[in-house]
């Protein structure tokens, strides 16, 4: 266990390294939050009533929670694999004795903590500065599956984003590409992070509701903003069932990748 | 013969402020930075006759490349004069930057992944060659560098060989009447080295071109230069044939010797430091000023079919030059 | 100053082009992928604003056909101007590399070169459908010819502001060999103009006027077809982004005096 620890205090003195990086990150994210904060504060101030079935509190509550959740689900660092596996440097990761998805896990949740750490910062400063009317959660049902959503929404991530990165075991001269299309794009829209899903008709949720990608983002927070239109347990059912999944897809993928790497040289 | 380069009490001083590291090492240095000046060149002065070719050497850190980015106008002397071919560098005026090229060996204008051609004929725009002369320089720099079955393929896919060969033809294309050749063979394998100083001999003969070179390799400086300039700390120390380095920095000569009979190493230990020995071949280095008084010790003690003195091999000095040796002697 | 030569440079915007969507050639798999990915992303951008100005019918009291051609001037402004200097994204591995030195070696304007040197294929491809959207949103908003001058006028003073972003950008790349994250960062701020500004609260709003001026890049233009700008703001815009361009070319001359090449 202590290898993993030190993965983690290593993982975390890298972030430092490259500490313009990390917070030149977190601008760009305070900027995402604002057009979204912004978008939706005159939309409903210069218009009448509610929309796509939010208040104005409800909806600024969600920006302010996807300031929290972009930090705890959509920051990883596990998508450099991809690059490892295309230039072929994964081979001294397999030298170690040391698991390669406990590794790169104890990467993520460095990650993860500094993000989270400097989000609760950067919430309360935009709380303080925009003084928004926002929604608390009492109900203690609600919290403690948005609480456990949250966990199952790390591992759907950590595992889309693995399963992405095996990609270039066959196509390496794709490098991060088949990445940027599922994470990048995909995951973007699907996942809330840009726009609640509940824009769009009500039969898209209806369909995407199977897919893994609303449990990232969005099935949380509407679970947080407490509401009729998300089925509590069948949502905490579906997200269970979907780590289940990709967990086993990952560990297949992973061998048979491991295969056609071996046998190619690289 | 005209001058095509002229420096004269050339002086550089670069300002560097020291980083400090860590966060609060980067915070108090934008604060309050610390300063040094580092004085590249202390008052250069040379002239190069059109059609030279002329060698700049030195130890790493003398101000070789300074130099060479001022005369391509790349950088601002802090003082002094610089004229090539009757321009100042600095104004970088596109008829000066015409007439010059600049080569540094591991530098890339190349596009990476396209076939090479492709950067000729771009360099072909910039320079504004017109066809038919682009079409004449591009074949004859082809064919002596012989790399016609290459100008198809793509750059990345070149060795570092082939790729310094293609970076001459794109600096060549427009028939420089200047070149400044900044270590052109360094990390090339000892045949691609060979091909490209036979190059440079032959472009410099044919065009007239005038050229400077600076290079850590002992053979393109024996077969390419026949003067040479050694600065070392920004300072010059010496200017002129190749040959007559040896006499200039060298503290000792060799004796030769071929014995009439076999003798023992010992017997010649007091003379000198022993270079080479075989039973009937010895050679021995003197301080220079004794030279005359050793040899004719020799001469009376042991039987010789054959004695000569000999100034020590140029590779020596050149290797102290590159070391940084002779800067406080000289 | 000297005189400046089109044509010349014309030729070599040319050949610089040609040779970058050369490059693409040899990876057409990444082509596939990314074209595909920036067809999702405007679809999905676009969905969400159709949505949204359906169920609201406008807000901040421009009307929905409003909203989306701010949308899509935004978008024009950010894709153009991601084509044209794309080039800028490869400045930080010519500096530390020194290749720098060669182009500054050569007799062509060396920040013309590291600008517009790299133009992107892929930005190319989605430019006229972008143009289409704008013929396609800007029929409901037109109200007469003078407008559309003027909007045209606007936006290709936002392409002279956008070139003085990177242009700033290049010359602190000289300096500090800071590129990548300077040029994200005036992308997400340009990204703040895909709304109107005016959603924005003081002091974003002025800021994004005259400090970040993305809103005379994005937001002016649409409102001037809108109708609701004068000539004179009109005029003070398009003076406004020729002094930024005049003054980040000083600051581009102040950078490679400071710069010294990085080995020597």
């Amino acid at each position: 266990m202590t290898k993993y620890l030190s993965s983690f205090k290593l993982a975390l003195k890298q972030e430092f390294v490259y500490k313009l990086n990390f917070v030149l990150g977190r601008f760009r994210n305070i900027i995402h939050i604002l057009v979204f904060f912004f978008l939706w504060s005159s939309v409903f101030d210069t218009t009448v009533g509610n929309h796509f079935g939010y208040t104005k509190s409800a909806m600024l509550t969600y920006a302010f929670l996807l300031i929290l959740f972009r930090s705890i689900t959509l920051s990883s660092k596990s998508g450099d694999i991809a690059g490892i596996i295309s230039n072929g440097d994964l081979s001294n990761y397999l030298l170690k004795p040391i698991s390669f998805f406990k590794y790169w896990l104890m990467r993520d949740f460095a990650s993860k903590a500094l993000h989270v750490i400097f989000s609760i910062f950067e919430i309360i400063i935009l709380f303080i500065v925009l003084r928004p009317d926002i929604y608390l959660q009492t109900n203690p049902v609600n919290l403690l599956i948005f609480v456990y959503l949250c966990i199952t929404a790390i591992f759907i991530f950590f595992n889309l984003l693995i399963l992405t990165s095996f990609v270039p075991f066959w196509l390496p001269e794709l490098g991060w590409g088949a990445q940027f299309l599922i994470v990048a794009i995909i995951v973007e829209f699907f996942s809330g992070a840009v726009f609640p899903l509940d824009i769009f008709p009500k039969i898209f949720f209806e369909i995407l509701k199977f897919t893994p990608f609303p449990y990232l983002v969005y099935v949380p927070i509407k679970v947080y903003l407490g509401g009729s239109e998300i089925n509590l347990i069948q949502s905490a059912l579906i997200s269970t069932l979907w780590v289940f999944i990709l967990f086993r897809v990952t560990k297949i993928v992973w061998h048979k990748g491991l295969l056609v790497y071996d046998s190619s040289g690289r | 013969m005209e001058k095509a380069i002229i420096v004269d009490r050339l002086i550089k001083n670069f300002q560097i402020s020291q980083k400090e590291s860590g966060f609060v090492g980067f915070i108090s240095s934008i604060a309050n930075p610390t300063k040094k000046t580092i004085h590249a060149l202390k008052g250069v002065s040379f002239t190069v006759q059109s059609g030279e070719l002329v060698g700049f050497i030195g130890p790493n850190g003398a101000g070789k490349t300074t130099t060479m980015k001022i005369l391509s106008g790349l950088i601002h002397p802090t003082s002094g004069f610089v004229s090539v071919l009757g321009f100042d560098p600095w104004e970088k005026s596109y008829d000066y930057l015409k007439k010059i090229s600049l080569v540094m060996g591991q530098k890339n204008q190349l596009w990476w992944d396209l076939p090479v051609i492709d950067s000729f004929e771009f360099n072909k725009e910039i320079y504004e060659i017109p066809d038919k002369e682009y079409q004449k320089n591009l074949s004859d720099l082809v064919e002596i560098l012989n790399v016609e079955d290459l100008l198809k393929t793509q750059v990345r896919k070149l060795s570092l060989g082939q790729r310094m060969k293609m970076e001459l033809i794109a600096s060549l294309i427009h028939k420089p009447e200047v070149m400044f050749l900044d270590e052109p063979t360094i990390g090339l394998d000892l045949v691609a080295q060979q091909a490209l100083r036979d190059f440079i001999y032959e472009y410099n003969r044919k065009n007239g071109a005038t050229i400077i070179l600076t290079s850590h390799n002992m053979n393109d400086l024996i077969d390419l230069t026949r003067r040479v300039i050694v600065i070392d700390e920004g300072i010059i120390i010496y200017d002129g044939p190749l040959e007559d380095l040896s006499k200039k920095f060298a503290k000792e000569k060799i004796i030769k010797l071929t014995l009439e009979d076999e003798a023992k190493k010992e017997i010649f230990e007091g003379f000198g430091e022993i270079k080479k020995y075989s039973p009937r071949e010895v050679s021995i280095s003197v301080p220079r000023e004794t030279t005359a008084f050793v040899a004719a010790e020799i001469l009376q003690s042991i039987k010789l079919s054959d004695l000569s003195i000999e100034e020590p091999p140029i590779e020596d000095v050149i290797r102290r030059v590159f070391k940084g040796e002779l800067a406080k002697e000289g | 100053m000297k005189e400046i030569r089109f044509i010349y440079y014309f030729k070599i915007w040319l050949v610089m082009a040609k040779n970058s969507f050369l490059g693409w050639i040899f990876k057409r798999g990444a082509i596939a992928i990314f074209l595909t990915g920036k067809l999702i992303r405007y679809f999905f951008y676009f969905l969400f604003l159709y949505f949204l100005t359906n169920q609201t019918q406008g807000f901040l009291g421009y009307t929905k056909d409003q909203i989306l051609f701010f949308a899509v001037s935004y978008l024009f402004v950010d894709v153009a101007g991601q084509f044209f200097f794309r080039n800028v994204y490869t400045f930080r591995q010519l500096v530390i590399s020194g290749d720098l030195d060669l182009i500054l070696s050569k007799p062509t304007n060396s920040l013309f070169r590291v600008l517009m040197g790299g133009p992107d294929l892929l930005d190319l491809i989605t430019i006229p459908p972008i143009i289409f959207l704008i013929f396609y949103f800007g029929t409901p908003v037109f109200s007469n010819f003078a407008n559309v001058f003027y909007y045209s006028a606007l936006l290709l003073n936002g392409l002279i502001i956008s070139a003085a972003f990177h242009i700033f950008v290049l010359a602190f790349g000289v300096i500090t060999l800071e590129v990548d994250n300077l040029v994200m960062i005036y992308r997400d701020i340009l990204s703040m103009g895909r709304f109107p500004i005016d959603i924005y609260k003081e002091p974003i709003k002025s800021l994004l006027l005259v400090f970040v001026p993305i809103g005379i890049m994005t937001t002016v233009p649409a409102k001037a077809m809108i109708g609701l700008v004068s000539p004179v703001g009109v005029l003070s815009a398009l003076i406004f982004g020729v002094s930024l361009f005049t003054l980040s070319t000083k600051f581009w001359q102040l950078a490679l005096k400071k710069y010294t090449s990085a080995s020597s």
